[in-house]
């Protein structure tokens, strides 16, 4: 079958990745199931666990398929193929967000369905849930930026790090934050201003920083 | 519509420790040109602008009549790249990769990839991280040739090949060349490979084109004329002789426009020439790039 070169690149992706993706989704499932045998240790170490699984997707994405693909010179060859550098930005922007978003949507509707259906945690974590679920998602559009964009492995680890460390810190704030926290052991989700304005400026950062990776790629004049 | 393969006129490009000034190429259709350099000398970045890879900063690139870099899609269907730093991806069979390019090139010539397998003594359920170096270029290039692209751009592709593995492939492109509409652009520091299957030569060094001409031309042209010089002859500066090497009575005087004429003017100076030596085409580059360095020392 013959598609568009963009889509075969894309698809291409998807063959390359499917296996460490699907394997990580799995991480995140059995961390699922940890918190599901109920009591304070096994949450801990279950949403540690969902969330580890979330963050290596996040950051093994840009490494694998775009940072590798340029240190290992698999670069040369595709740009060998009909296609611009702007197509082949589109296609990586795609592959690697659909990828990311396949596994982190995956992982959050299971987690919502689950403390829906099976009470794995009050309703009223869901808004927290989605906020610190969010955060992954905004690491991974800084690294896949970098790692378009910077070109060099050295960018894509700066931000690796950068983002590692802050997810962390971010994530303790967030739990101290009492606007949040308030409503969290509650029966019901309260979509609060505050968690509102968090979600906004996540979801901000994100469209901010795929629209800036876009806008650059389109400028350069040596692509490789 | 024109003659022509690639055109490049007036063609430059600034980098910070290195720049490309005033590029000017022209492959006929149907031809081999061979782009012969020293390491460093241009000829990646030239292909690169070629191919729409590296914008140029000034000047005309046209490629099987499309404008670079503005038109790059289209003119890459019908161009088929390999490079020496060109990897295919490791984890992956030589089966998987002949698949992903067959779903993109219609053109893709199924029955000739099996053929090349055939030729080339490669497995196509074999995965590209268990293929020796040689292997993995015969696998680029079966990628290449099995698209049956118009223009053929070979960057270094003999780089680190053993020599039977060399033969193969040059084996193959004169082969491919049996199809007179078919152009090739062959970069490479291996000037046997460029003398053995080019029609055309261009030299290259430190971003500028020294000279861009037939083959049979060069080696026509340039010759080692051996000569006696007895105490008290001083050599006269002829034209056409673009370098003499003196060490004691005997002398060597390369000549880039050689004409038998030369020999009686020595002879008449008071030499004696003992032998007029053809050159081999590396003798020529060296010869060429040596007398084009101390030029371009000798004007700064």
């Amino acid at each position: 079958m013959r598609g568009s070169v963009v889509g075969q690149l894309i698809l291409k992706d998807w063959v390359l990745y499917r296996t460490q993706l699907l394997l990580m989704i799995a991480g995140g499932a059995i961390g699922l199931a940890v918190v599901l045998r109920g009591g304070q240790g096994p949450f801990t170490i279950g949403a540690v666990a969902f969330f580890v699984a979330m963050v290596l997707v996040a950051h093994m994405l840009p490494m694998a398929g775009i940072v590798n693909e340029r240190k290992n010179k698999n670069l040369a060859f595709l740009m060998s193929l009909p296609i611009s550098s702007t197509q082949y930005t589109t296609s990586k922007l795609i592959s690697t967000f659909g990828l990311f978003l396949i596994s982190w949507l995956t992982l959050v509707a299971a987690a919502v369905v689950l403390i829906e259906t099976r009470g794995m945690a009050p309703r009223g974590f869901i808004p927290m849930l989605l906020i610190l679920a969010l955060l992954p998602f905004v690491g991974f559009c800084l690294m896949t930026s970098a790692a378009l964009v910077g070109e060099t492995e050295g960018w894509a680890i700066a931000a690796n790090v950068a983002c590692s460390s802050s997810y962390g810190l971010i994530w303790t704030y967030m739990v101290q934050v009492p606007a949040l926290t308030a409503n969290a052991a509650g029966p019901v989700p309260v979509w609060n201003s505050t968690v509102l304005r968090i979600l906004g400026v996540e979801l901000g950062l994100i469209v901010l920083i795929l629209a800036l990776t876009y806008y650059l790629q389109s400028r350069k004049r040596d692509f490789i | 519509m024109n003659d022509f393969a690639i055109e490049m006129s007036g063609v430059s490009k600034r980098y910070r420790f290195f720049s490309l000034e005033d590029i000017r190429l022209n492959v006929p259709e149907g031809q081999i040109m061979g782009l012969i350099g020293p390491n460093g000398a241009g000829k990646s970045t030239t292909i690169r602008i070629l191919l729409g890879l590296v914008h140029q900063d000034e000047g005309e690139v046209r490629v099987l009549n499309r404008r670079m870099p503005a038109e790059q899609i289209g003119a890459k269907w019908d161009i088929g790249f390999a490079s020496e730093d060109m990897r295919l991806y490791e984890s992956m069979t030589l089966d998987w990769h002949m698949r992903f390019i067959r779903s993109i090139y219609p053109g893709w010539d199924a029955p000739y990839a099996q053929l090349l397998l055939k030729r080339f003594g490669l497995r196509a359920e074999q995965k590209i991280k268990g293929l020796s170096h040689g292997q993995r270029v015969k696998a680029t290039l079966l990628l290449v040739l099995a698209r049956r692209p118009k223009l053929l751009v070979l960057d270094e592709p003999t780089t680190g090949l053993d020599p039977v593995a060399r033969h193969e492939i040059l084996r193959e492109l004169t082969s491919v060349m049996a199809d007179e509409g078919r152009s090739i652009l062959f970069s490479s520091h291996h000037t046997q490979d460029v003398e053995q299957i080019s029609d055309r030569i261009t030299f290259i060094d430190r971003g500028r084109i020294l000279d861009s001409m037939d083959k049979e031309v060069y080696l026509d042209r340039w010759r080692r004329l051996r000569l006696e010089t007895p105490a008290g002859v001083e050599l006269p500066a002829l034209p056409g002789i673009i370098g003499v090497r003196q060490e004691g009575r005997l002398a060597v005087a390369t000549a880039n426009a050689f004409i038998p004429d030369l020999v009686g003017a020595y002879e008449s100076a008071g030499a004696r020439v003992q032998r007029v030596e053809s050159m081999t085409l590396e003798e020529i580059f060296v010869a060429n790039v040596e007398y084009s360095r101390e030029r371009e020392e000798v004007q700064a």
